[in-house]
């Protein structure tokens, strides 16, 4: 089935025929009608400048284990809930200080989604789309990178670091591709000059002529992309600096919690405070269709003071309300425990949760029966996610690209943002 | 018909009166002359100003890249500028068509046709090294386009099966595959509904679906090494449920008969109705079927009657050369988008098949013409220009990189040589891959420049190393402004400006060891657009 | 002594409440004591002889609100001690007198379960139901403060070992509850250990993170009186959890027993020179996904070990040899646990905690 091609939403042929840029072999269509379209609503995005972190737990964390507790119930498993900061809202008990800043989350337990396994639920949650389709979609972070980043600045506007997504950039490009950060915030390969400072310059001054003496009679718009692109390199390359948190650590790991995870959402605070519009950080693992409990309680230990303390930082610092906090995996987990003391892979039912951004905090919306086996009312699709998600953000979730000669929508038909959620 | 043909019909009748000859026929005229006639009609239709001819180092330079994948070296450079032959484009041109590596720049451009970077079940696809080398010998053997392309559709020559194996078990995707590529028709939206604006229907769809729905891709494996086989049931139906929006779950199909795209039904013989399907055995191949969809397609498609498949591979033969189809975008023949010369397309398309196909017969006439010759410079900021007033625009491929590289710095002269180095290995392909945006638009990307900047692949080929263009401008006596004329004649093949050769003399001289600088001046030469695209 | 090479199996007694996660012989009795993943604690009296139909329990203890990890009763059968995910250690008196009376269904999530699917043609079984004595009476060492994960006794009964996820070990007296010693790990303690002699402790550690650098396990021999690790067997058991540990009788022999979840027949069970931590010899085959348990045979020679496989297997000692082996695996993808085993004093009942919801008993004839 293919979702994004309604009959209504065509537009006439002649609409899209403008310009054109064509690859080797003829191979790629082109169009500037829909380019147009979409920088206006970039521009309109780009003033409002909101920015996101994703922590992505990676593998599908349980929700019955965190968010969504089912105390007494066969499924409940051998944790405990505790009360949170809110009224009616309890979390597991490992999620102490996470409870303590529970007014700033809106917990989603009624997520209802469509692919179950890994590579394919891990494009779905970054992308809102099933893999299957070959239209090659751009993970949330270019789209937001795109809409709501600045090319000009010196950093990367979609960093990432530890498991992310498996989508990229797609249509959007590689200028809006994920900037990977290793796990401890080192930078990705190539990011060191094998040149001296004050070579390195005058070779770039060296570069800037050349091309200054080509510029006067070549005009066509790709030299120009190059010219930027390599700039925006060479500022990467200086503005390095920013990544270094060796000095910051040792008092905010008090906060943050001594992991590698807790180090990237130290990171993830420090980019979007300095203007990177998307920061993607990943924790391993949650996979346990072994050993669930064990596997869910050291997970948390690492998940609470990290989780929290960014909250915590970046609402102490003014930024929270212009920050979303996304916390997902790309699945949930079995009510039923199998007998290898574990919990497998659960779509039909599972938890997400927002926070900052101006979403409305301290809410739980949607809600799961009493084994946590199906949705009870509010399902939320994977498309509805995103259309909050972008809402929240102030990008159109109906924006359009083409890709090739085919319309593609941000987000599939259909998809609503969820108003209780934005306020 | 265009107003310059009746002239020109008129000019030759009225010479041929003039003269006392019999009037020569319209179609006389060669194609290159018919091609810059028709484009000088179209500058002329909207008072276009184009831009003046190449000079001889951008032609040098564009047709050496166009047609054989990689820069002339630096000797090649100097005797072709020095040359005074008037013909000697003319002589370049064949110089270069004849040169075994036409056929793998054809293989290199056409396998990015066939497959894309991302092609369909990936594990088996992103290895194709015996696809490519069958590609290359019909390039290299000249193989008329339409034998090649029905040796795809059938896929029994060794090597060309894996162009199906693409689609293996997913004769929809196949569909629209095969549909794009050699009938330069869309047919993705008719899968799930009547095309919106087009003419074609969900019906047409199933209709071309059904020739691939009996394929069966075997696979065979011998050690480590997979094989596969483009086998044929003798059963097997596309089933057609409406609409999709339509679908309810357990609604099943009705069988649709296979029809040719805007034309007739197949004509096939009722299966008998106790034709049992053979059961699969492992290790035995699939008998051939007594009646095969496939082969029917593959005549279908090829045959020079096919409305579509001439046009479709000259406009995009087109394309690779001017920049821009006809058609524009290359694969979307449609009512709606009409051919921006139509006259031309014509001709192109019953020239080609006139001359059974023959690609290599096509692009040298392309490449002669005054349109393909014109200038890269001028005001025109169009990539590519729609009238074809200014030369196109167009990024190196990855592949054409690591070769350019090479030729560009002697690297085969520091005696590393090895056959796996000439293609871009994960690095560079994830570097230079894929640069356009979903819409065909160039973007240069933090990736690429951080590997043009920082790493020790691209490094390799500016440091000095015995033999390399380095070692040879620090190894040489001369006088360092001629050594920099040397290094622009080597690397962009063409002579310095004199501001050019100042700020480098003056960049290299400001170390007083001048290795890291000279080593500098080649790094910026590589990595600046003029290296970078085609122009 | 029994002929340890012939297990018959006695009983299959059923309690399908949720996993069977512990069990204990009572002193020198014929009562076993088991516990499971709820909390709850039944009690069995089995009859002499092996055969006929299953005992029923007769006492339910009543005071755990989460997992039983563990259960160890004093060699004089007096006091039963059991270690819970509730935080705390409780202490049974064995001879007290019920307060209460309750009837259960002993194979309740089995008829229910047949209820759900009589759709499908399920039949429900007969029911088994037992009337029970309910013990409310306990005493609770609470000095822990996160699940209490294992505990062991020496033979005179009078000094605990307890181990928690929080990594803290603690070895305290029995009957004054108070604290003698105490330590902490790196990261969760796991396999827990007191040599006969208190002089020295084996404590698995672990902290289960999946994929991620901060993930640890180790196993070592600690000194008891100062608290200090005085020796790390990582090199012999690198990155591996260790499940479980037990000395022998003599205290020559320390065995440790590798726990899952781990691929292939990977919970194999390590004899080790406790005065040096030098290895002795593995034993194999190993538990298939993992080992559980550890149990000494009172006869001094004969070990037995339990795993994710559902197969109990007794080894000499001395060879290394395999005995034999008690019960079948069940199949399937993934093989199912036996979570714990325990002798009778006499060594000649042997029985096994089931996660299908029931204590086998095995019976050896002399």
């Amino acid at each position: 089935m293919n979702p994004f091609c309604r009959t209504g939403d065509h537009l006439s042929r002649r609409a899209f025929l403008k310009g054109a840029a064509v690859s080797g072999g003829g191979l790629v269509l082109p169009n500037w009608g829909g380019l147009a379209h979409a920088k206006t609503a970039a521009e309109i995005a780009s003033k409002a400048k909101k920015r996101c972190i994703l922590l992505w737990m990676n593998g599908g964390a349980s929700q019955i284990d965190t968010f969504d507790m089912k105390p007494g119930r066969p499924t409940g498993g051998p944790f405990r809930p505790i009360q949170s900061k809110v009224t009616g809202l309890q979390v597991c008990e490992y999620l102490p200080k996470v409870a303590a800043v529970a007014d700033k989350l809106a917990v989603i337990r009624s997520m209802q989604t469509h692919s179950p396994d890994h590579p394919d639920g891990i494009y779905h949650m970054h992308t809102c789309y099933k893999m299957s389709e070959r239209t090659p979609h751009p993970e949330l972070g270019a789209v937001i990178a795109k809409y709501n980043g600045d090319l000009g600045s010196d950093l990367p506007t979609f960093v990432r670091m530890g498991s992310c997504g498996n989508a990229g950039a797609g249509y959007l490009g590689p200028a809006h591709e994920p900037f990977s950060l290793g796990r401890d915030g080192k930078l990705g390969s190539f990011s060191t000059p094998y040149l001296a400072d004050d070579a390195e310059k005058k070779r770039a001054d060296l570069f800037r002529f050349v091309e200054s003496e080509f510029a006067v009679d070549h005009k066509a718009e790709p030299f120009a992309s190059h010219r930027t692109a390599k700039e925006r390199a060479w500022r990467l390359l200086r503005a390095k600096a920013v990544f270094d948190i060796s000095k910051e650590w040792p008092t905010a790991k008090e906060r943050y919690g001594d992991s590698d995870f807790g180090r990237g959402c130290l990171m993830a605070r420090k980019l979007v405070e300095a203007g990177v519009p998307f920061v993607e950080v990943g924790q391993e693992n949650y996979d346990s269709h072994a050993d669930n409990f064990v596997c869910h309680k050291a997970n948390m230990q690492l998940l609470d003071p990290a989780y929290s303390g960014l909250l915590t930082d970046l609402s102490e610092r003014g930024l929270l309300k212009d920050t979303l906090v996304i916390w997902m995996g790309e699945v949930g987990r079995t009510p039923g425990i199998n007998n290898r003391a574990g919990r497998d892979h659960f779509i039909r039912a599972w938890t997400t949760v927002l926070a900052g951004g101006g979403i409305v905090g301290g809410q739980v919306y949607g809600a799961t029966d009493a084994d946590g086996k199906d949705v009870k009312e509010n399902p939320v699709s994977e498309g509805d996610l995103f259309a909050t998600i972008y809402k929240a953000l102030g990008i159109n979730h109906r924006a359009k690209h083409l890709t090739g000669v085919r319309p593609v929508w941000l987000t599939p038909e259909g998809s609503q943002p969820v108003k209780e959620l934005l306020g | 018909m265009p107003r310059v043909r009746r002239l020109t019909i008129a000019t030759v009748v009225l010479a041929a009166l003039l003269c006392g000859a019999s009037p020569a026929r319209a179609g006389d005229e060669s194609l290159r002359q018919l091609i810059d006639s028709e484009v000088k009609a179209g500058w002329a239709k909207k008072s276009i100003a184009p831009a003046p001819k190449s000079a001889d180092s951008e032609f040098l330079r564009r047709v050496y890249l166009d047609l054989v994948g990689t820069i002339p070296t630096h000797d090649e450079t100097v005797a072709f500028l020095a040359d005074k032959e008037p013909k000697k484009r003319e002589q370049l041109i064949d110089k270069l068509l004849a040169d075994p590596r036409f056929a793998r720049q054809q293989a290199n451009v056409w396998d990015l046709v066939l497959f894309g970077r991302n092609p369909g079940n990936i594990d088996a696809t992103r290895k194709r090294d015996g696809f490519k080398v069958w590609l290359t010998k019909q390039f290299a053997e000249g193989v008329g386009y339409d034998k090649l392309v029905r040796e795809l559709l059938q896929g029994e020559q060794a090597g060309s099966e894996l162009f199906q194996v693409q689609f293996r078990n997913q004769p929809e995707e196949a569909t629209i595959a095969i549909s794009r590529i050699f009938l330069g028709t869309q047919l993705g939206c008719a899968k799930c509904h009547d095309h919106p604006y087009d003419k074609w229907t969900q019906r047409d769809f199933y209709g071309m679906a059904g020739f691939f729905v009996r394929i069966v891709i075997e696979e065979a494996t011998a050690g480590n090494v997979k094989t596969y086989t483009v086998a044929e049931k003798a059963s097997g139906e596309v089933l057609f449920s409406g609409a999709a929006k339509d679908q309810k779950p357990g609604k099943k199909g009705d069988p649709v008969k296979p029809r040719f795209l805007g034309g007739n039904d197949l004509d096939e013989p009722p299966t008998p109705k106790d034709a049992k399907e053979p059961t699969p055995k492992a290790g035995v191949k699939l008998p051939k079927p007594p009646f095969s969809r496939k082969q029917k397609l593959a005549d279908w498609v090829t045959a020079t009657e096919n409305p579509f498949f001439a046009k479709a591979v000259a406009n995009r033969v087109w394309a690779q050369f001017m920049g821009r189809g006809i058609v524009h975008p290359v694969d979307d023949f449609q009512a709606e988008n009409k051919p921006s010369h139509p006259e031309l397309l014509n001709a192109l398309a019953e020239r080609l098949t006139a001359n059974k196909f023959d690609l290599k017969w096509l692009i040298r006439e392309i490449v002669n013409s005054e349109a393909y010759q014109l200038a890269g410079t001028g005001s025109v900021t169009d990539t590519l220009p729609k009238h074809f007033e200014r030369a196109r625009v167009r990024p190196l491929t990855a592949e054409e990189i690591v070769l350019t590289l090479r030729t560009a710095t002697s690297y085969e002269s520091t005696g590393k040589s090895d056959d796996q180095s000439m293609s871009p290995n994960e690095y560079f392909m994830r570097a230079f891959g894929e640069p356009m945006n979903g819409m065909g638009d160039f973007q240069g990307s933090l990736s690429e420049h951080l590997f043009w900047n920082n790493a020790e692949q691209i490094r390799v080929f500016a440091r000095r190393k015995k033999g390399n263009l380095t070692d040879q401008l620090l190894a040489a006596t001369d006088p360092w402004e001629k050594r920099v004329e040397r290094l622009y004649l080597t690397v962009l093949n063409r002579p310095a400006k004199p501001t050019e050769v100042a700020k480098f003399v003056e960049f290299i001289k400001s170390d007083a060891k001048p290795d890291g600088r000279v080593e500098d001046a080649v790094w910026v030469l590589l990595t600046s657009s003029e290296f970078r695209f085609n122009h | 002594m029994p002929d340890l090479t012939k297990p018959t199996q006695a009983w299959t007694l059923t309690w399908d409440a949720d996993w069977v996660t512990s069990v204990a012989f009572i002193g020198s009795t014929r009562k076993v004591a088991a516990g499971n993943n709820l909390g709850g604690i039944l009690v069995w009296d089995l009859p002499e002889k092996p055969g006929g139909d299953a005992p029923k329990p007769t006492l339910r203890l009543d005071g755990h609100t989460n997992c039983v990890s563990k259960l160890a009763a004093t060699p004089d059968g007096k006091t039963l001690l059991s270690a819970s995910y509730d935080h705390t250690v409780r202490l049974w008196d064995t001879s007290a007198v019920p307060t209460g009376e309750d009837k259960i269904v002993l194979n309740a999530m089995a008829i229910a379960d047949a209820e759900r699917r009589k759709n499908n043609g399920a039949k429900a079984p007969p029911a088994m139901p037992a009337t029970v004595g309910v013990v409310k009476a306990s005493t609770a060492f609470d000095a822990h403060k996160e699940w209490v994960v294992n505990l062991d006794l020496t033979r005179d009964g009078k000094t605990v070992i307890s181990g928690d996820d929080g990594g803290h070990v603690i070895i305290w007296d029995r009957e004054s509850k108070a604290i003698q010693k105490r330590w902490q790990v790196k990261g969760w303690a796991y396999a827990l250990a007191l040599s006969s002699d208190k002089k020295q402790a084996c404590v698995g550690e672990r902290f289960p993170l999946v994929f991620d650098g901060g993930r640890h396990a180790a196993i070592k021999l600690w000194d008891t009186s100062t608290g200090e690790a005085t020796k790390d067997l990582s090199a012999e058991f690198k990155g591996m959890h260790m499940a479980a540990a037990a000395y022998s009788l003599d205290g020559k022999v320390l065995a440790v027993g590798r726990g899952g979840e781990s691929d292939g027949a990977s919970g194999i069970v390590t004899l080790l020179d406790p005065a040096n931590g030098k290895k002795i010899k593995a034993l194999t085959p190993g538990h298939i996904s993992g080992l559980t348990d550890l149990a000494f045979h009172p006869d001094g020679k004969h070990l037995a070990s339990a795993g994710r496989d559902t197969v109990v297997r007794i080894w000499e000692v001395a060879s290394g040899k395999l005995v034999s082996e008690v019960g079948k695996s069940r199949g399937g993808q993934f093989k199912d646990w036996i979570h714990a085993v325990s002798w009778s004093a006499d060594g000649a009942w042997l029985a096994a905690a089931d996660m299908a919801g029931a204590v086998n008993v095995w019976h050896f004839s002399k």
